[in-house]
């Protein structure tokens, strides 16, 4: 025992010795693992979001069919498809897009009493009156809104709007750019009355298929669209990972690139340590002692940078947001997001970090040690 | 004690440019025993210390110590008869630069698993017998070439070595060191150690057992 604790010591004595060489090593595996972690973050953080939103959701949305997308559902099935068996709850939604300046806007017109119970007025109130609405946090504090405060949206000046409240929610990306405002200034804001977007309808557990059926009595002559709660979750993920591929793409080169980087890195001061190696062996050090000594140099070196990496890649999104690397995750969104970027750093990523800075710095590092630990100590020496 | 048979070193492996660096070498070295190989440069003397010191192996023929043919022995063998039996001084000292003189020394203990203070202290104790008592954090580039060869030996004398293979231990050193040197080595003889020595240092043929002379890799 004593042996490998002298050898760890010694691994430790040598990176400090050559710092110049574990700080090159350091800043390549950080430079490698730190986009790779943060972007596992993020993507993490967007897939709990996701799975947050739809298991709070309905079990079914209905809306119209058109051309193969969703299309707006008339208000006048909204009765019959109450009284169907089995549906507890129908929420007839309009959701929709708006500029507000210049500044995309998520706008969801939807009865009071309906809004989700993840949403939460940090100041203000729910609104009660015709044009008063609740804005998210975030896109509050890019415009300095305030409860109080009038707004219009850019092309539809004709209705002027009334902040009443500040909201925040679980799902920070679906709030960041939210406005809520009643079903009706909805429709008439968008210039569509008497329609939803769409219907969350909330069923009784294992109804769902016979409610399917019923739907289909109730709109036989009507092209309609009914999704559960895993086709949304699909989409959903589909609509915020829509760049991750271009992401991918790009870490794939950089990863390409970084990998040689490392190995050179490793192997700085090949020749001297070629030397050091043979004067080891005409010692009385044997090949696995050696071998043992410069594994625990790569073990170390690994768990600093990959520890280092952990921490620039929290933050990478606690501080700066994720700057540069969320628009690869999340659709229509600056360098900068405007909103807590949702991210979550499990531990299986962490370790897989770890674990791959070892396995490159290894082979930078362990062959040239091997071969040069089995030839005779003589040729190392030279 | 340590006995050759036949031995050959040859090096290149193309027929055209092979170098036979020792040809048919046979020798019978007993216990205690101060030898000394002289003769000019390239004949053979180091390549001859490098294979039966276990630094090298030979292309053909045996080498035997304590009557085991360690030419036949693995890596992991070799190296812990170098351990447990054998200590090297070089030419050029051979020392890690960025170790301190006490480091270096006591850097074969490492692996025996003996902590930090045990080693330095045999290390302090084996420099303070060469005269390097105050010299024990100097690395080597802080010291001069004679203090550098004295670290080496203080080094190969570390895990009490049974046999000490010295290849030209004086050729870059002050004579005052070299004396130095010779009068450790003879020491060693008088202990039971047995000493192979490469040099042209005329002093280390006065207190030689043996001198074997070689010429283009053949003794004469």
């Amino acid at each position: 025992m004593n042996k490998h604790i002298n050898l760890l010591l010694l691994a430790t004595e040598n990176l400090l010795r050559h710092r110049a060489k574990t700080i090159v090593v350091c800043l390549c595996i950080i430079a490698i693992l730190a986009p790779f972690i943060t972007a596992i973050a993020i993507s993490e953080g967007i897939r709990s979001q996701s799975q947050i939103s739809v298991e709070e959701g309905a079990d079914l949305y209905l809306t119209f069919d058109e051309f193969g997308r969703n299309a707006a559902i008339p208000l006048k099935y909204l009765d019959e498809i109450k009284k169907t068996f089995g549906v507890t709850k129908v929420v007839p939604r309009v959701i929709g897009r708006g500029f507000l300046q210049n500044k995309i806007t998520v706008i969801v017109g939807i009865k009071k009493d309906d809004i989700p119970e993840s949403i939460s007025c940090v100041s203000g109130r729910i609104f009660e009156n015709p044009n008063e609405v609740v804005v998210g946090y975030e896109l509050a504090n890019h415009f300095h809104l305030h409860a109080g405060d009038q707004f219009s949206m850019r092309g539809q000046q004709r209705k002027t709007f009334t902040v009443v409240g500040i909201f925040t929610s679980d799902s920070s990306i679906w709030g960041a750019s939210m406005i809520f405002m009643s079903f009706k200034d909805a429709g008439e804001l968008f210039g569509k009355q008497d329609v939803a977007t769409d219907m969350q309808i909330y069923t009784l557990p294992g109804h769902n298929s016979e409610i399917a059926t019923d739907l289909y009595d109730i709109l036989q002559n009507e092209p309609y669209r009914i999704q559960d709660k895993h086709m949304v979750e699909v989409y959903f993920k589909k609509g915020f990972m829509l760049k991750e591929g271009v992401f991918s793409a790009l870490y794939i080169v950089a990863f390409a690139l970084g990998i040689p980087a490392i190995l050179v890195a490793s192997g700085f001061g090949l020749s001297e340590r070629k030397k050091e190696i043979g004067i080891m062996k005409a010692t009385g050090w044997n090949t696995l002692e050696v071998l043992e000594l410069i594994s625990f140099e790569q073990v170390l070196i690994s768990l600093l940078g990959a520890t280092i990496a952990i921490i620039v890649s929290i933050l990478w999104v606690r501080v700066f947001n994720g700057i540069f690397l969320a628009q690869f995750f999340i659709a229509e969104i600056s360098l900068l997001p405007q909103f807590t970027l949702p991210a979550r750093f499990l531990p299986l990523p962490c370790f897989l970090s770890f674990f791959f800075a070892f396995i490159l710095t290894m082979v930078g590092s362990v062959y040239s040690s091997w071969k040069a630990s089995t030839i005779p100590p003589v040729i190392s020496m030279k | 004690m340590i006995r050759t048979e036949n031995l050959y070193k040859y090096y290149s492996s193309h027929v055209r440019h092979e170098v036979r660096a020792i040809q048919n070498i046979n020798l019978n070295i007993p216990r205690s025993s101060f030898v000394v190989f002289n003769g000019p440069s390239g004949s053979g003397k180091t390549t001859l210390l490098n294979v039966v010191g276990t630094l090298d192996r030979p292309t053909e023929g045996r080498v035997f110590m304590y009557d085991e043919d360690i030419t036949a022995f693995s890596d992991i063998a070799l190296s812990r008869l170098r351990r447990g039996k054998i200590g090297f001084i070089f030419q050029d000292f051979h020392l890690i630069p960025r170790l301190s003189g006490w480091e270096n020394v006591s850097y074969p203990l490492i692996p025996l698993g003996i902590d930090s203070k045990r080693r330095y202290e045999r290390a302090r104790e084996l420099l303070e017998k060469v005269g390097l008592g105050d010299r024990l954090d100097h690395t080597p580039e802080e010291l001069s070439g004679g203090q550098q060869q004295r670290v080496a030996i203080a080094r190969a004398l570390i895990n009490n070595p049974e046999i000490i293979i010295a290849d030209e231990p004086t050729s870059n050193i002050d004579e005052e060191t070299s004396g130095l040197i010779l009068e450790i080595l003879r020491e060693l003889k008088t202990r039971g150690v047995t000493i192979l020595v490469a040099t042209h240092d005329a002093s280390f043929e006065k207190v030689a057992d043996v001198i074997y002379t070689l010429k283009n890799g053949k003794l004469l």
